[in-house]
């Protein structure tokens, strides 16, 4: 039923039937898949097509469980794409649009969402600096430069050819994040009451961001008096991530492939007192306030420094 | 009482061994099996009752002695006062109906049988589960709280349900109160008065005339050819006359005394009212009759046992499992709620209700069939008896007296005895029949009732006897018109029947105009009438009465009495014209004209003739093994004979006696073993210890128990029982009552039966057929074997249900299928198909094999759980987490990923998990997919429960055999599971409660291929099975 809708789609949205659309209450994602057998059957997008016949086979058979319609009609499939339009029911989206939904996680990682430490007692941030120096491990700059190619920004980095082929991973290096790198401050700001605060998608395989514009990220102050926070630092400075990222073939055969990073410099926050914080992504069409799901287009923590 | 009757009308031969002993016997005869069973039941209060019964001696006193025991006048009856004092110090004259359970505590009683109490702990635990993590996280989710009250809700569902049930067919039984007279006419302070029956007390004098029924146990004051009928109590078909004489020791036998709720049918009487209410004989027998407990139900055993079963796996492997749990360092909260999801996924929740369900689908299908189930669980209960003891009267016979043979012309003629009588066959030719006829239609004083002109003659109602009715239905039938026959010889005189003259006479003028002669015609006990006898008419000739006549005579005599019938004789008299000129005036006082020298005709005999249904009926019984054993209140002789003629005594067997006068010896002498049958009366079975009992219902195979008390009805039930029988209990009467409540299975007739017998019966034969018997064990086989099917069924997703909780604990796998998913198994898709069992038809002929033994053959047994469990449920287990494997895979997390992933896949606070792609998880897509495995796991075991289905239509046979669309509504089973599964998936999906997710259509056929090795591993089970019977395969692979 999927398949058959992906693909019907196909030509009128030249891209969007190459990756699932992914929104709360879907998740069956897409990835590159050199599958086992039952999974075989499920042919993937991003695979090179089966034969033409193969798949009219087997959209003749789900056709007719699906509807019990008769098939290899043109006015039909139109109507098909026109109720897709309506209600979705892959989705489960009324009137969608095309809605893209990031879901994105934050480092350090430290088993939950609240940090709170005491600038003065080292004890209380050393783990979160521990976490944040291991996660960066692998974007150090030699690491880097070594195994992954420098590709040019603003577009995706498409790898076309065989599905079990190796691929080639853009670099995103541990010098980007500036101040938050770790390189200049060891402590990551802890020390200083300045914490950083890393920001990274969670990999889709397949997965592109169909952006028009970039979409950027910015946080706030979720509850409360806006001023608790009164200055933050994005790095890279453009706080976005770039489409050279995209998409991910999945880690047997993107192999290097590092998540790019928005780190967030937390440079100016009231001390003395839990204050919680969201940070959302921004653009056109991003979804970022999912009840069930509080981490598509968003994360929310809370920062408790004291003095 | 015998020798009173013989002086009526006839006497029975060889009855002559029980009369010496019912003299010798003093009157507690009865009783005394009654006081042992009391005894031994210790039961004080009923014993003490009992006891007062047997100090009953108001029939031996005289009306002086009474009038003072009870402080009463007869001539002025009560004053009102005295009337209304005793009122209420006795309470009214009503019988107190059976205690009934309070309905809440029966409704209780279902909220805490079978599984629920399982359910009930699964759903504390729940909620204390909420209360800790409650206590300690203010946010933990309500999850728990929502699965505790979903089981709260599952119990008391099916607790309503079973309650519903249970109501339903309760509220079928009628009271007790019915019997009871409505009015009474009574003389209360020098008047007479008509009151409610209600409120009769002891000492009222009370009138009562043909057609009322006795308002209260009453001593017969005086009596105008009053005559009752006792069948209800006693089991005696013929009238009892009652007089005030005291003939009888017993107050059971004795004449002057007249019981409650029994009828008078003609004359009047009147009578001092001794007893009421409760204290009347008919109380005693209700309070024995109530104080009976009801048995369990072979199905109820079977079902407890099977609770029992589950119940037991359910509770090991969850504190196994708990145990197991804590000993790898899972939290204790954890633990137990893995130990609620081990309940729930062991505990069939739809199971009972199902069951009800098949139950009440068979009773409706015996309802049709004319066989009312009051109570479910009978219907299975018939199916497993192995000893139906049957009462005579109205059960295996019509009650009512009818013409069965004829002697004249020196030969016996049979006459057509069936409910019709439309084929009388015997030679009506010679005129000593013409004679014969004659004096059968006019000396008869019965008459049809007016108005019955279109009801077939049978069926008229007459007053009149029961002989003289018989008698007249015989008439009408062979001649026509009675009425008619009898206005053209007008009656000139006639004298009717008395006890001193015993015999009945008169005087007719006859229908030739030519013959100016009077007509004397007169019957009676036939030595009585041969006395009176100089010659016998033989082939319309009269020839002079010698010795070798009257041998004819008695010989004739000898076989009919043999036969347990009652035998009248007849002869007439043409009185001379020139001696009785028709002006002659008759005078019956002072009997001018001859009685002597008369010229003897014929004889007759009557029979309660039995069912024309019920020789075929214990036929098919006995080939179905079931022991068939008459039990009746009635003589030895009848009772033989009606027994012999159904064949519950075969042809070709003998009893003892039967033996000893065949070979001429004494009984004694006679080998026990030689005799296949038994006829025992309740003289000889009150001397009886119960190892005795035991012995003769061991050992004879034929059995006849002649003479019974209620008492004697039970005891005789017990013993049956003993013998690890099922024991099923057909009767009508009052004294069926107590026996019917004791028997597993208490059959009452519909249209015979009294209001008490089918207040204590099971089930009610609405057209009274025994036949209805043949199908209702049918029926109950079927169902046992059907319900075997539904268990087997239902038992076997239980194990893949289990198995995801066990591997989610050891292996540390996302749980393969929740709680909730569970319920919507067992309570959702799995119920259509179950029930749809219930209308398999039987593999081979039912009605062959022996009936089931009630120890041995369970319904669950070994290879059945083990088969479903351990064959088809691991199969089916595998089936499933194939599905689920899959679609984790095609999600990213390939099986080897899943293991031991639980912690980081259960915890709230990693939303990067990731698999083997490398992509990244939140917690809520994680879930999210959690669901979607539960789904998953759900269309598995479905797919897989429709082949379940399809190879539990037969246990033996190939499903080819069977006819696979024999059974429609299996596939409306089937289609209810798909259709229901679909809502599940695709309406309810968006539910977030409960835990379904749109499943992607392809993976309805993963399970397919699985599903196909179920079919076909269990066609080659049964291949072998029917290959090699009793091999160690047959034995432990067919349930």
């Amino acid at each position: 039923m999927r398949r058959q809708l992906r693909s019907r789609r196909a030509p009128s949205f030249p891209y969007s039937y190459r990756y699932r659309l992914d929104d709360q209450d879907e998740l069956n994602q897409n990835y590159l898949a050199d599958e086992e057998e039952e999974a075989e059957e499920e042919a993937r997008v991003m695979v090179v097509p089966k034969s033409e016949e193969e798949e009219e086979e087997k959209e003749k058979k789900e056709e007719e469980e699906g509807q019990g319609q008769p098939t290899g009609n043109a006015w039909w499939q139109k109507l098909q794409i026109m109720s897709e339009y309506l209600w979705d029911p892959e989705r489960r989206v009324f009137l969608a649009r095309t809605g893209q939904s990031w879901r994105v996680m934050i480092r350090p990682f430290a088993h939950s969402l609240n940090f709170n430490f005491n600038v003065s007692e080292p004890d209380t941030w050393q783990h979160y600096v521990i976490s944040l120096n291991g996660f960066l491990q692998g974007y150090n700059d030699s690491l880097q430069e070594e195994m992954n190619v420098d590709c040019p920004p603003g577009q995706y980095f498409i790898q076309d050819g065989d599905e079990d082929e190796d691929k080639k991973a853009c670099q995103f290096k541990r010098s980007f994040l500036k101040n938050c790198s770790g390189l200049e401050d060891p402590t990551f700001g802890y020390s200083t009451g300045q914490p950083c605060i890393l920001l990274k998608m969670n990999r889709i395989v397949g997965f592109r961001p169909e952006l028009g514009d970039p979409v950027k990220v910015s946080c706030k102050v979720q509850r409360g008096d806006e001023n608790d926070i009164r200055s933050i630092r994005y790095y890279p400075e453009s706080a976005s991530f770039d489409l050279r990222y995209y998409p991910y073939y999945g880690k047997l055969t993107h192999v290097n492939y590092t998540s790019p990073l928005v780190a967030m410099h937390f440079t100016d926050v009231v001390k003395n007192q839990a204050v919680p914080v969201q940070c959302q992504l921004k653009g056109k069409g991003i979804i970022n306030d999912v009840i069930n799901d509080r981490f598509v287009g968003r994360v929310i923590f809370t920062l408790n420094i004291e003095t | 009482m015998r020798q009173k009757r013989s002086e009526i009308y006839s006497v029975e031969l060889s009855g002559t061994k029980d009369i010496v002993r019912t003299d010798q016997g003093d009157d507690k005869e009865k009783y005394r099996g009654l006081k042992n069973n009391c005894l031994e039941r210790k039961k004080k209060n009923q014993e003490e009752d009992f006891q007062k019964e047997l100090q009953l001696d108001d029939h031996k006193l005289n009306n002086r002695e009474l009038e003072k025991k009870y402080g009463t006048n007869i001539i002025m009856g009560l004053s009102s006062t005295r009337a209304a004092e005793l009122l209420a110090r006795d309470g009214p004259n009503s019988l107190t109906p059976p205690k009934q359970t309070p309905e809440i505590v029966k409704f209780l009683k279902q909220m805490v049988g079978g599984f629920s109490i399982l359910l009930w702990v699964g759903a504390f635990l729940c909620w204390i589960a909420y209360g800790i993590q409650y206590s300690s996280d203010k946010s933990a989710s309500l999850n728990n709280v929502y699965l505790g009250s979903v089981l709260v809700l599952v119990v008391i569902l099916t607790g309503v349900f079973a309650y519903y049930q249970e109501a339903k067919s309760t509220n079928i039984m009628s009271s007790f109160n019915k019997m009871i007279p409505q009015q009474a006419l009574v003389i209360r302070d020098s008047e007479k008065k008509t009151i409610p029956a209600e409120q009769l007390v002891v000492g009222d004098i009370v009138e009562v005339k043909g057609g009322d029924q006795i308002p209260a146990d009453i001593r017969v004051l005086s009596s105008q050819g009053c005559r009752v009928d006792n069948s209800s109590l006693t089991g005696e078909s013929e009238p009892q006359p009652r007089s005030s004489e005291f003939t009888h020791e017993n107050p059971l036998e004795t004449k002057n005394i007249c019981f409650y709720s029994t009828t008078c049918l003609e004359g009047t009487v009147t009578g001092m009212v001794i007893n009421t209410g409760d204290r009347t004989i008919i109380g005693h027998i209700a309070s024995l009759a109530s104080g009976v407990g009801n048995e369990k139900t072979p199905i109820a055993i079977e079902i407890e046992h099977f609770v029992h079963i589950v119940a037991g796996v359910a509770v090991s492997i969850g504190i196994l499992f708990f145990i197991i749990a804590v000993s790898m360092k899972y939290r204790v909260l954890d633990s137990l709620i893995f130990l609620i999801g081990i309940i729930v996924a062991n505990v069939p929740e739809g199971l009972l209700g199902t069951v009800t369900v098949t139950l009440s689908l068979t009773a409706k299908r015996m309802a049709k069939k004319n066989c009312l189930v009051k109570n479910l669980e009978a219907v299975e209960t018939l199916g497993s008896t192995s000893i139906i003891c049957s009462d005579k009267t109205g059960t295996l016979t019509q009650n009512r007296m009818t013409v069965a043979h004829l002697w004249f012309d020196n030969q016996i003629f049979v006459a057509d005895t069936s409910e019709d009588h439309s084929n009388q066959v015997f030679d009506q030719s010679s005129s000593t029949w013409a004679s014969l006829s004659k004096i059968i239609t006019l000396c008869n004083r019965a008459e049809f009732k007016p108005g019955q002109e279109n009801v077939p003659i049978m069926k008229k109602a007459v007053i009149g006897d029961a002989s003289e009715t018989a008698l007249l239905k015989f008439s009408e039938v062979i001649l026509g018109d009675v009425m008619e026959i009898r206005k053209r010889n007008r009656k000139v005189v006639e004298i009717p029947f008395n006890s001193t003259n015993k015999f009945q006479l008169s005087i007719h003028e006859t229908d030739d105009p030519h013959d100016k002669r009077f007509l004397m015609v007169m019957k009676g006990a036939p030595e009585r009438i041969l006395e009176k006898c100089s010659t016998i008419m033989i082939n319309g000739e009269e020839h002079p009465l010698d010795k070798s006549t009257a041998k004819t005579f008695h010989t004739a005599y000898m076989e009919l009495g043999g036969l347990g019938e009652r035998v009248l004789g007849f002869c007439h008299l043409y009185l001379p014209a020139d001696e009785f000129p028709e002006t002659y005036s008759f005078d019956i006082d002072a009997m001018n004209f001859p009685t002597s020298n008369l010229c003897f005709v014929g004889l007759l005999s009557m029979i309660d003739p039995p069912r024309s249904t019920v020789p075929d009926a214990v036929t098919k019984c006995r080939s179905a093994g079931i022991k068939v054993i008459m039990v009746t209140g009635d003589h030895p002789i009848t009772a033989k004979a009606i027994a012999k003629s159904v064949g519950i005594i075969s042809a070709n067997s003998e009893t003892v006696e039967d033996i000893a006068h065949r070979l001429n010896i004494p009984v004694e002498q006679v080998n026990q073993r030689d005799a296949k049958a038994a006829i025992v009366t309740g003289m000889e079975l009150k001397d009886m210890s119960l190892e005795q009992l035991d012995e003769i219902l061991a050992n004879y195979q034929e059995i006849v128990f002649a003479r019974t008390s209620p008492q004697q009805k039970l005891i005789i039930v017990e013993g049956c029982q003993r013998q690890d029988a099922v024991v099923a209990v057909t009767g009508d009467g009052v004294n069926d009552s107590p026996a019917l409540k004791k028997a597993d299975i208490g059959i009452a007739m519909g249209i015979a039966g009294s209001d008490a017998a089918k207040n204590a019966a099971d089930m009610v034969l609405l057209d009274d057929n025994f036949a209805s018997i043949v199908t209702g064990v049918e029926e109950g086989r079927l169902i046992f074997d059907n319900l075997k099917k539904t268990i087997a069924y239902t038992l076997t997703k239980n194990i893949a249900e289990l198995c995801p909780f066990l591997i989610y604990i050891i292996a540390g796998l996302p749980l393969p299928i929740g709680t909730i998913t569970i319920l919507f198994i067992d309570l959702g898709t799995d119920i259509i198909p179950s029930i749809a069992l219930a209308y398999e038809k039987a593999e081979s002929d039912i009605m062959n094999r022996k009936p089931r033994h009630k120890k041995k053959d369970r319904l669950v047994n070994k290879p059945l759980a083990v088969y479903s469990y351990l064959h088809i449920g691991l199969m089916q287990a595998l089936g499933a987490f194939l599905v689920y494997f899959t679609v984790y895979a095609q999600e990213g997390f390939l099986p080897h990923t899943l293991i031991n992933l639980r912690v980081e896949w259960e915890n709230d606070n990693v939303n990067d998990l990731e698999d083997h792609y490398g992509q990244e998880w939140t917690r809520y897509q994680r879930e999210y997919l959690e669901w979607t495995g539960y789904t998953a796991f759900f269309v598995g075991i479905l797919v897989q429960q429709i082949a379940d289905l399809i190879i539990r239509k037969t246990r033996r046979n190939s499903i080819f055999q069977q006819g696979l669309f024999r059974n429609k509504v299996i596939w409306v089973g089937i289609a209810s599971q798909i259709i229901i599964g679909l809502i599940l998936s695709y309406g309810l999906g968006s539910v977030t409660a409960l835990n379904f997710t749109m499943l992607r259509a392809q993976y309805w056929f993963v399970a397919v291929p699985h599903a196909i090795l179920i079919w076909v591993y269990d066609e080659v089970r049964k291949l072998f099975i029917r290959l090699y019977p009793g091999s160690w395969w047959d034995k432990n692979m067919y349930y």
